[in-house]
C-alpha cells in the first residue's frame, strides 16, 4: 500500500512498475483488481485497469523485451551458459526486480546487470565464475565507447628505469580467478586458470585483449599507482629490457599511451 | 536553417556508410542525444563528424517527461551540450513516463488521461523548456491501454497538455494511426480541431500486428503503410507548409540504400501534398 498522501498519477505510475518489473506480477494477472486495490486505487481505476487487464500484461512484456536486448548484445557467452542451464529467464526476471536500471541511458543496462550480479550475487555459488564472466563481456563496450580524451602533456614515446607506463584511458589491465577470455558461445565455462588481460581498443576502435604474465600486469598495475619501472621491475623479478620491449609494444598496439617521469 | 522535406533516423549499423559519402543523403537525420553523449570511440568520431556535416534534429527517448523521477544534473548538462553542438532546431520528448522510483523502464508507458495527469506533465515540460537552449516539442505516443479511469479522451488530454504547457508539437502520424485502429476511432476526426499551428515537425513509421493479441504495435520494423502515408498527405495538406518530416526506423533496419529508397517516395509524397497547397 503506497504511503498516505501519494498523488493518484505516482500510485497509477507505481502500479504499472510493480507489474512491469516485479515477479509478483503474477498476482496482476489472477486479480487486477485486488492488485489495484492493494496500490490504494478506487473502484473506477480497479475497472479500467481488469478492463483493460492483458493489454498491461503486454506492456508487461515490451517491458522485459526492451530491458533484455541489451543484455543479449552484451553477454552473448553469459546467456548461453545459462540458457543451457534453463536460468536465463531467471537472471533476466530477478535483475528486472531488483529494479537496479535507473540510468536514462540506454546503454547502461548491461553494465547494471554487472553491477546487479556483484550486488545481489545471484547465482554465483552455482557459477562462481558467473560475474566475472559478465564483467569481461561487458569490459568490451566500455573500452570501446569509452570518451576519446587529448592526451595528458609531456608524454614520452621510449620506456627508461625512472619512468612509468601510462595507460590509455580506454584501456583495462584486470585480473580474474578464470579464464573468461577463452569462454566462447559454444564452451561458456570459462577454464579455472587465472587470467592476467589488457583489454584495449586498438587504431581502428577494435576491443583487443592482450594475455601477461602476472609480473607484466603487476608492473603495469604498479605504474598506474606511480612506481617507476625500474624499481618496481627489479621488485618484482622481471628482467627489465625485457618489459621494456614488451611496453613498447603495448604502446605500439595503442593500450599505452606513452611514458612519463615517475 | 529551415529544415522541410524527409528526413531519416540515423542508425548504428549505417553510420559508417554516411559517414564516408561526401554529403548528406537527406535533408537532415534525427539523433537520440542519449546514444551519443557521454560516449568515445571510433563510431563515436564517425558520427560526430556526420553531425558536425549534416544538418541534425534532436530527439530524446528517456526524460520520461510525465514521470515523477528528477533529471540529473550532469543528464540536463550533457543534453543542454549538445543540443547546442548540434545547432538542432528543438528538442523533442513522447508524452508519456518511462520511470518510477528511479527505475527506468525503458519504456513509453502511457499517462493516465486526467486532469491531475494534465496538471503534472505540464509543469514537468515547463521545468524542462526553461533549462533547454531550444524550443521544446512533445510527441503523441502510441497506447494501447488506459492507464486507470479516464477524466477525458486522449485526444482532449494530448491537447491540454499542448495548450497548458504551450509547447510545440512533434505529431507522430503513425501513432494516431496505430491508436485509430487498436481504439476504433477515425484519424481525421482526431486531429480535427487540434492544434496544427504547434506542428513543428512530424514523424512517420511502419507498425506490426499482432495477431495473438489483436492489436496494432507501434514497432518502427516496418516499411510505411499506405493508410499512414495517406495520412501524412492528408496532414501536410491541412498544415500548408513544409513541416519536416521523420521517417522512424529502429528495428528490422534494412540496407540503407532501402531505407533510402522509402524516404524517396514518402519525398514524393510530401511534394505532392503540398504542391496541391500550392496550387489551391
Ligand atoms: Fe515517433
Amino acid at each position: 500500500m503506497p504511503e498516505a498522501g501519494t498523488p493518484h498519477l505516482a500510485r497509477l505510475q507505481g502500479l504499472v512498475t510493480d507489474l512491469v518489473l516485479a515477479p509478483e506480477a503474477d498476482g496482476f494477472r489472477e486479480d487486477a483488481a485486488a492488485f489495484s486495490a492493494e496500490r490504494g486505487l478506487g473502484p473506477d481505476d480497479q475497472a479500467a485497469l481488469v478492463l483493460r487487464r492483458d493489454r498491461w500484461l503486454l506492456y508487461r512484456d515490451l517491458v522485459r523485451t526492451a530491458l533484455e536486448d541489451p543484455l543479449l548484445d552484451a553477454f552473448p557467452v553469459t546467456h548461453a551458459l545459462l540458457v543451457r542451464q534453463e536460468a536465463w529467464t531467471w537472471a533476466v526476471d530477478a535483475f528486472l526486480a531488483s529494479r537496479t536500471v535507473s540510468s536514462p541511458y540506454y546503454r547502461d543496462v548491461a553494465p547494471a546487470f554487472v553491477a546487479w550480479l556483484a550486488d545481489s550475487r545471484w547465482g554465483q555459488d552455482r557459477w562462481p565464475f558467473l560475474l566475472q564472466l559478465a564483467h569481461f563481456e561487458v569490459l568490451e563496450l566500455d573500452v570501446v565507447r569509452h570518451p576519446d580524451e587529448p592526451p595528458p602533456p609531456g608524454l614520452l614515446r621510449e620506456p627508461a628505469s625512472d619512468r612509468v607506463a601510462v595507460l590509455d584511458p580506454a584501456a583495462r589491465n584486470v585480473a580474474y580467478g578464470f579464464a573468461v577470455q577463452a569462454a566462447t558461445v559454444e564452451a561458456p565455462e570459462p577454464p579455472s586458470a587465472c587470467a592476467w588481460l589488457l583489454c584495449h581498443r586498438d587504431r581502428d576502435g577494435t576491443f583487443r585483449v592482450l594475455e601477461l604474465t602476472p609480473h607484466v600486469s603487476a608492473l603495469l598495475a604498479r605504474s598506474q599507482e606511480g612506481q617507476a619501472l625500474g624499481p618496481a621491475a627489479a621488485e618484482l623479478g622481471v628482467d627489465p629490457l625485457a618489459a621494456f620491449e614488451l611496453l613498447r609494444d603495448f604502446r605500439d598496439r595503442g593500450a599505452l599511451l606513452g611514458f612519463r617521469p615517475a | 536553417m529551415t529544415f522541410s522535406g524527409v528526413g531519416l533516423g540515423l542508425r548504428r549499423p549505417h553510420i559508417e556508410q554516411v559517414a564516408a559519402l561526401a554529403a548528406a543523403p537527406v535533408p537532415f537525420w534525427e539523433i537520440a542525444p542519449e546514444n551519443v553523449v557521454g560516449t568515445g570511440g571510433a563510431r563515436h568520431r564517425m558520427l560526430t563528424g556526420v553531425l558536425e556535416r549534416d544538418d541534425v534534429i534532436t530527439h530524446g527517448l528517456s526524460m520520461s517527461i510525465g514521470g515523477f523521477d528528477a533529471w540529473l544534473p550532469e543528464v540536463l548538462d550533457r543534453l543542454v551540450a549538445f543540443l547546442k553542438a548540434t545547432g538542432t532546431p528543438w528538442h523533442s520528448e513522447h508524452l508519456c513516463w518511462s520511470s518510477f522510483g528511479g527505475a527506468h523502464t525503458h519504456e513509453l508507458l502511457p499517462m493516465p488521461f486526467t486532469r491531475e495527469a494534465v496538471r503534472h506533465t505540464v509543469t514537468r515540460v515547463k521545468a524542462l523548456q526553461a533549462r533547454l537552449p531550444v524550443p521544446f516539442l512533445l510527441e503523441n505516443i502510441s497506447y494501447y491501454a488506459e492507464l486507470g479511469a479516464a477524466e477525458m479522451s486522449e485526444r482532449e488530454f494530448v491537447l491540454e497538455v499542448l495548450e497548458g504547457a504551450d509547447c510545440g508539437w512533434l505529431l507522430d502520424i503513425n501513432n494516431v494511426y496505430v491508436n485509430s485502429v487498436n481504439h476504433g476511432f477515425d484519424p481525421k476526426a482526431w486531429l480535427a480541431g487540434m492544434p496544427l499551428h504547434r506542428v513543428a515537425q512530424l514523424h512517420i513509421a511502419g507498425h506490426t500486428w499482432l495477431e495473438a493479441e489483436g492489436v496494432l504495435l507501434d514497432t518502427h520494423g516496418a516499411p510505411v503503410v499506405d493508410p499512414v502515408a495517406n495520412l501524412l498527405a492528408w496532414v501536410l495538406a491541412r498544415l500548408g507548409r513544409p513541416v519536416p518530416v521523420l521517417l522512424e526506423r529502429d528495428h528490422e533496419i534494412p540496407e540503407l540504400a532501402v531505407l533510402l529508397a522509402e524516404r524517396e517516395a514518402l519525398q514524393r509524397v510530401y511534394d505532392r501534398a503540398l504542391a496541391g497547397v500550392a496550387h489551391a
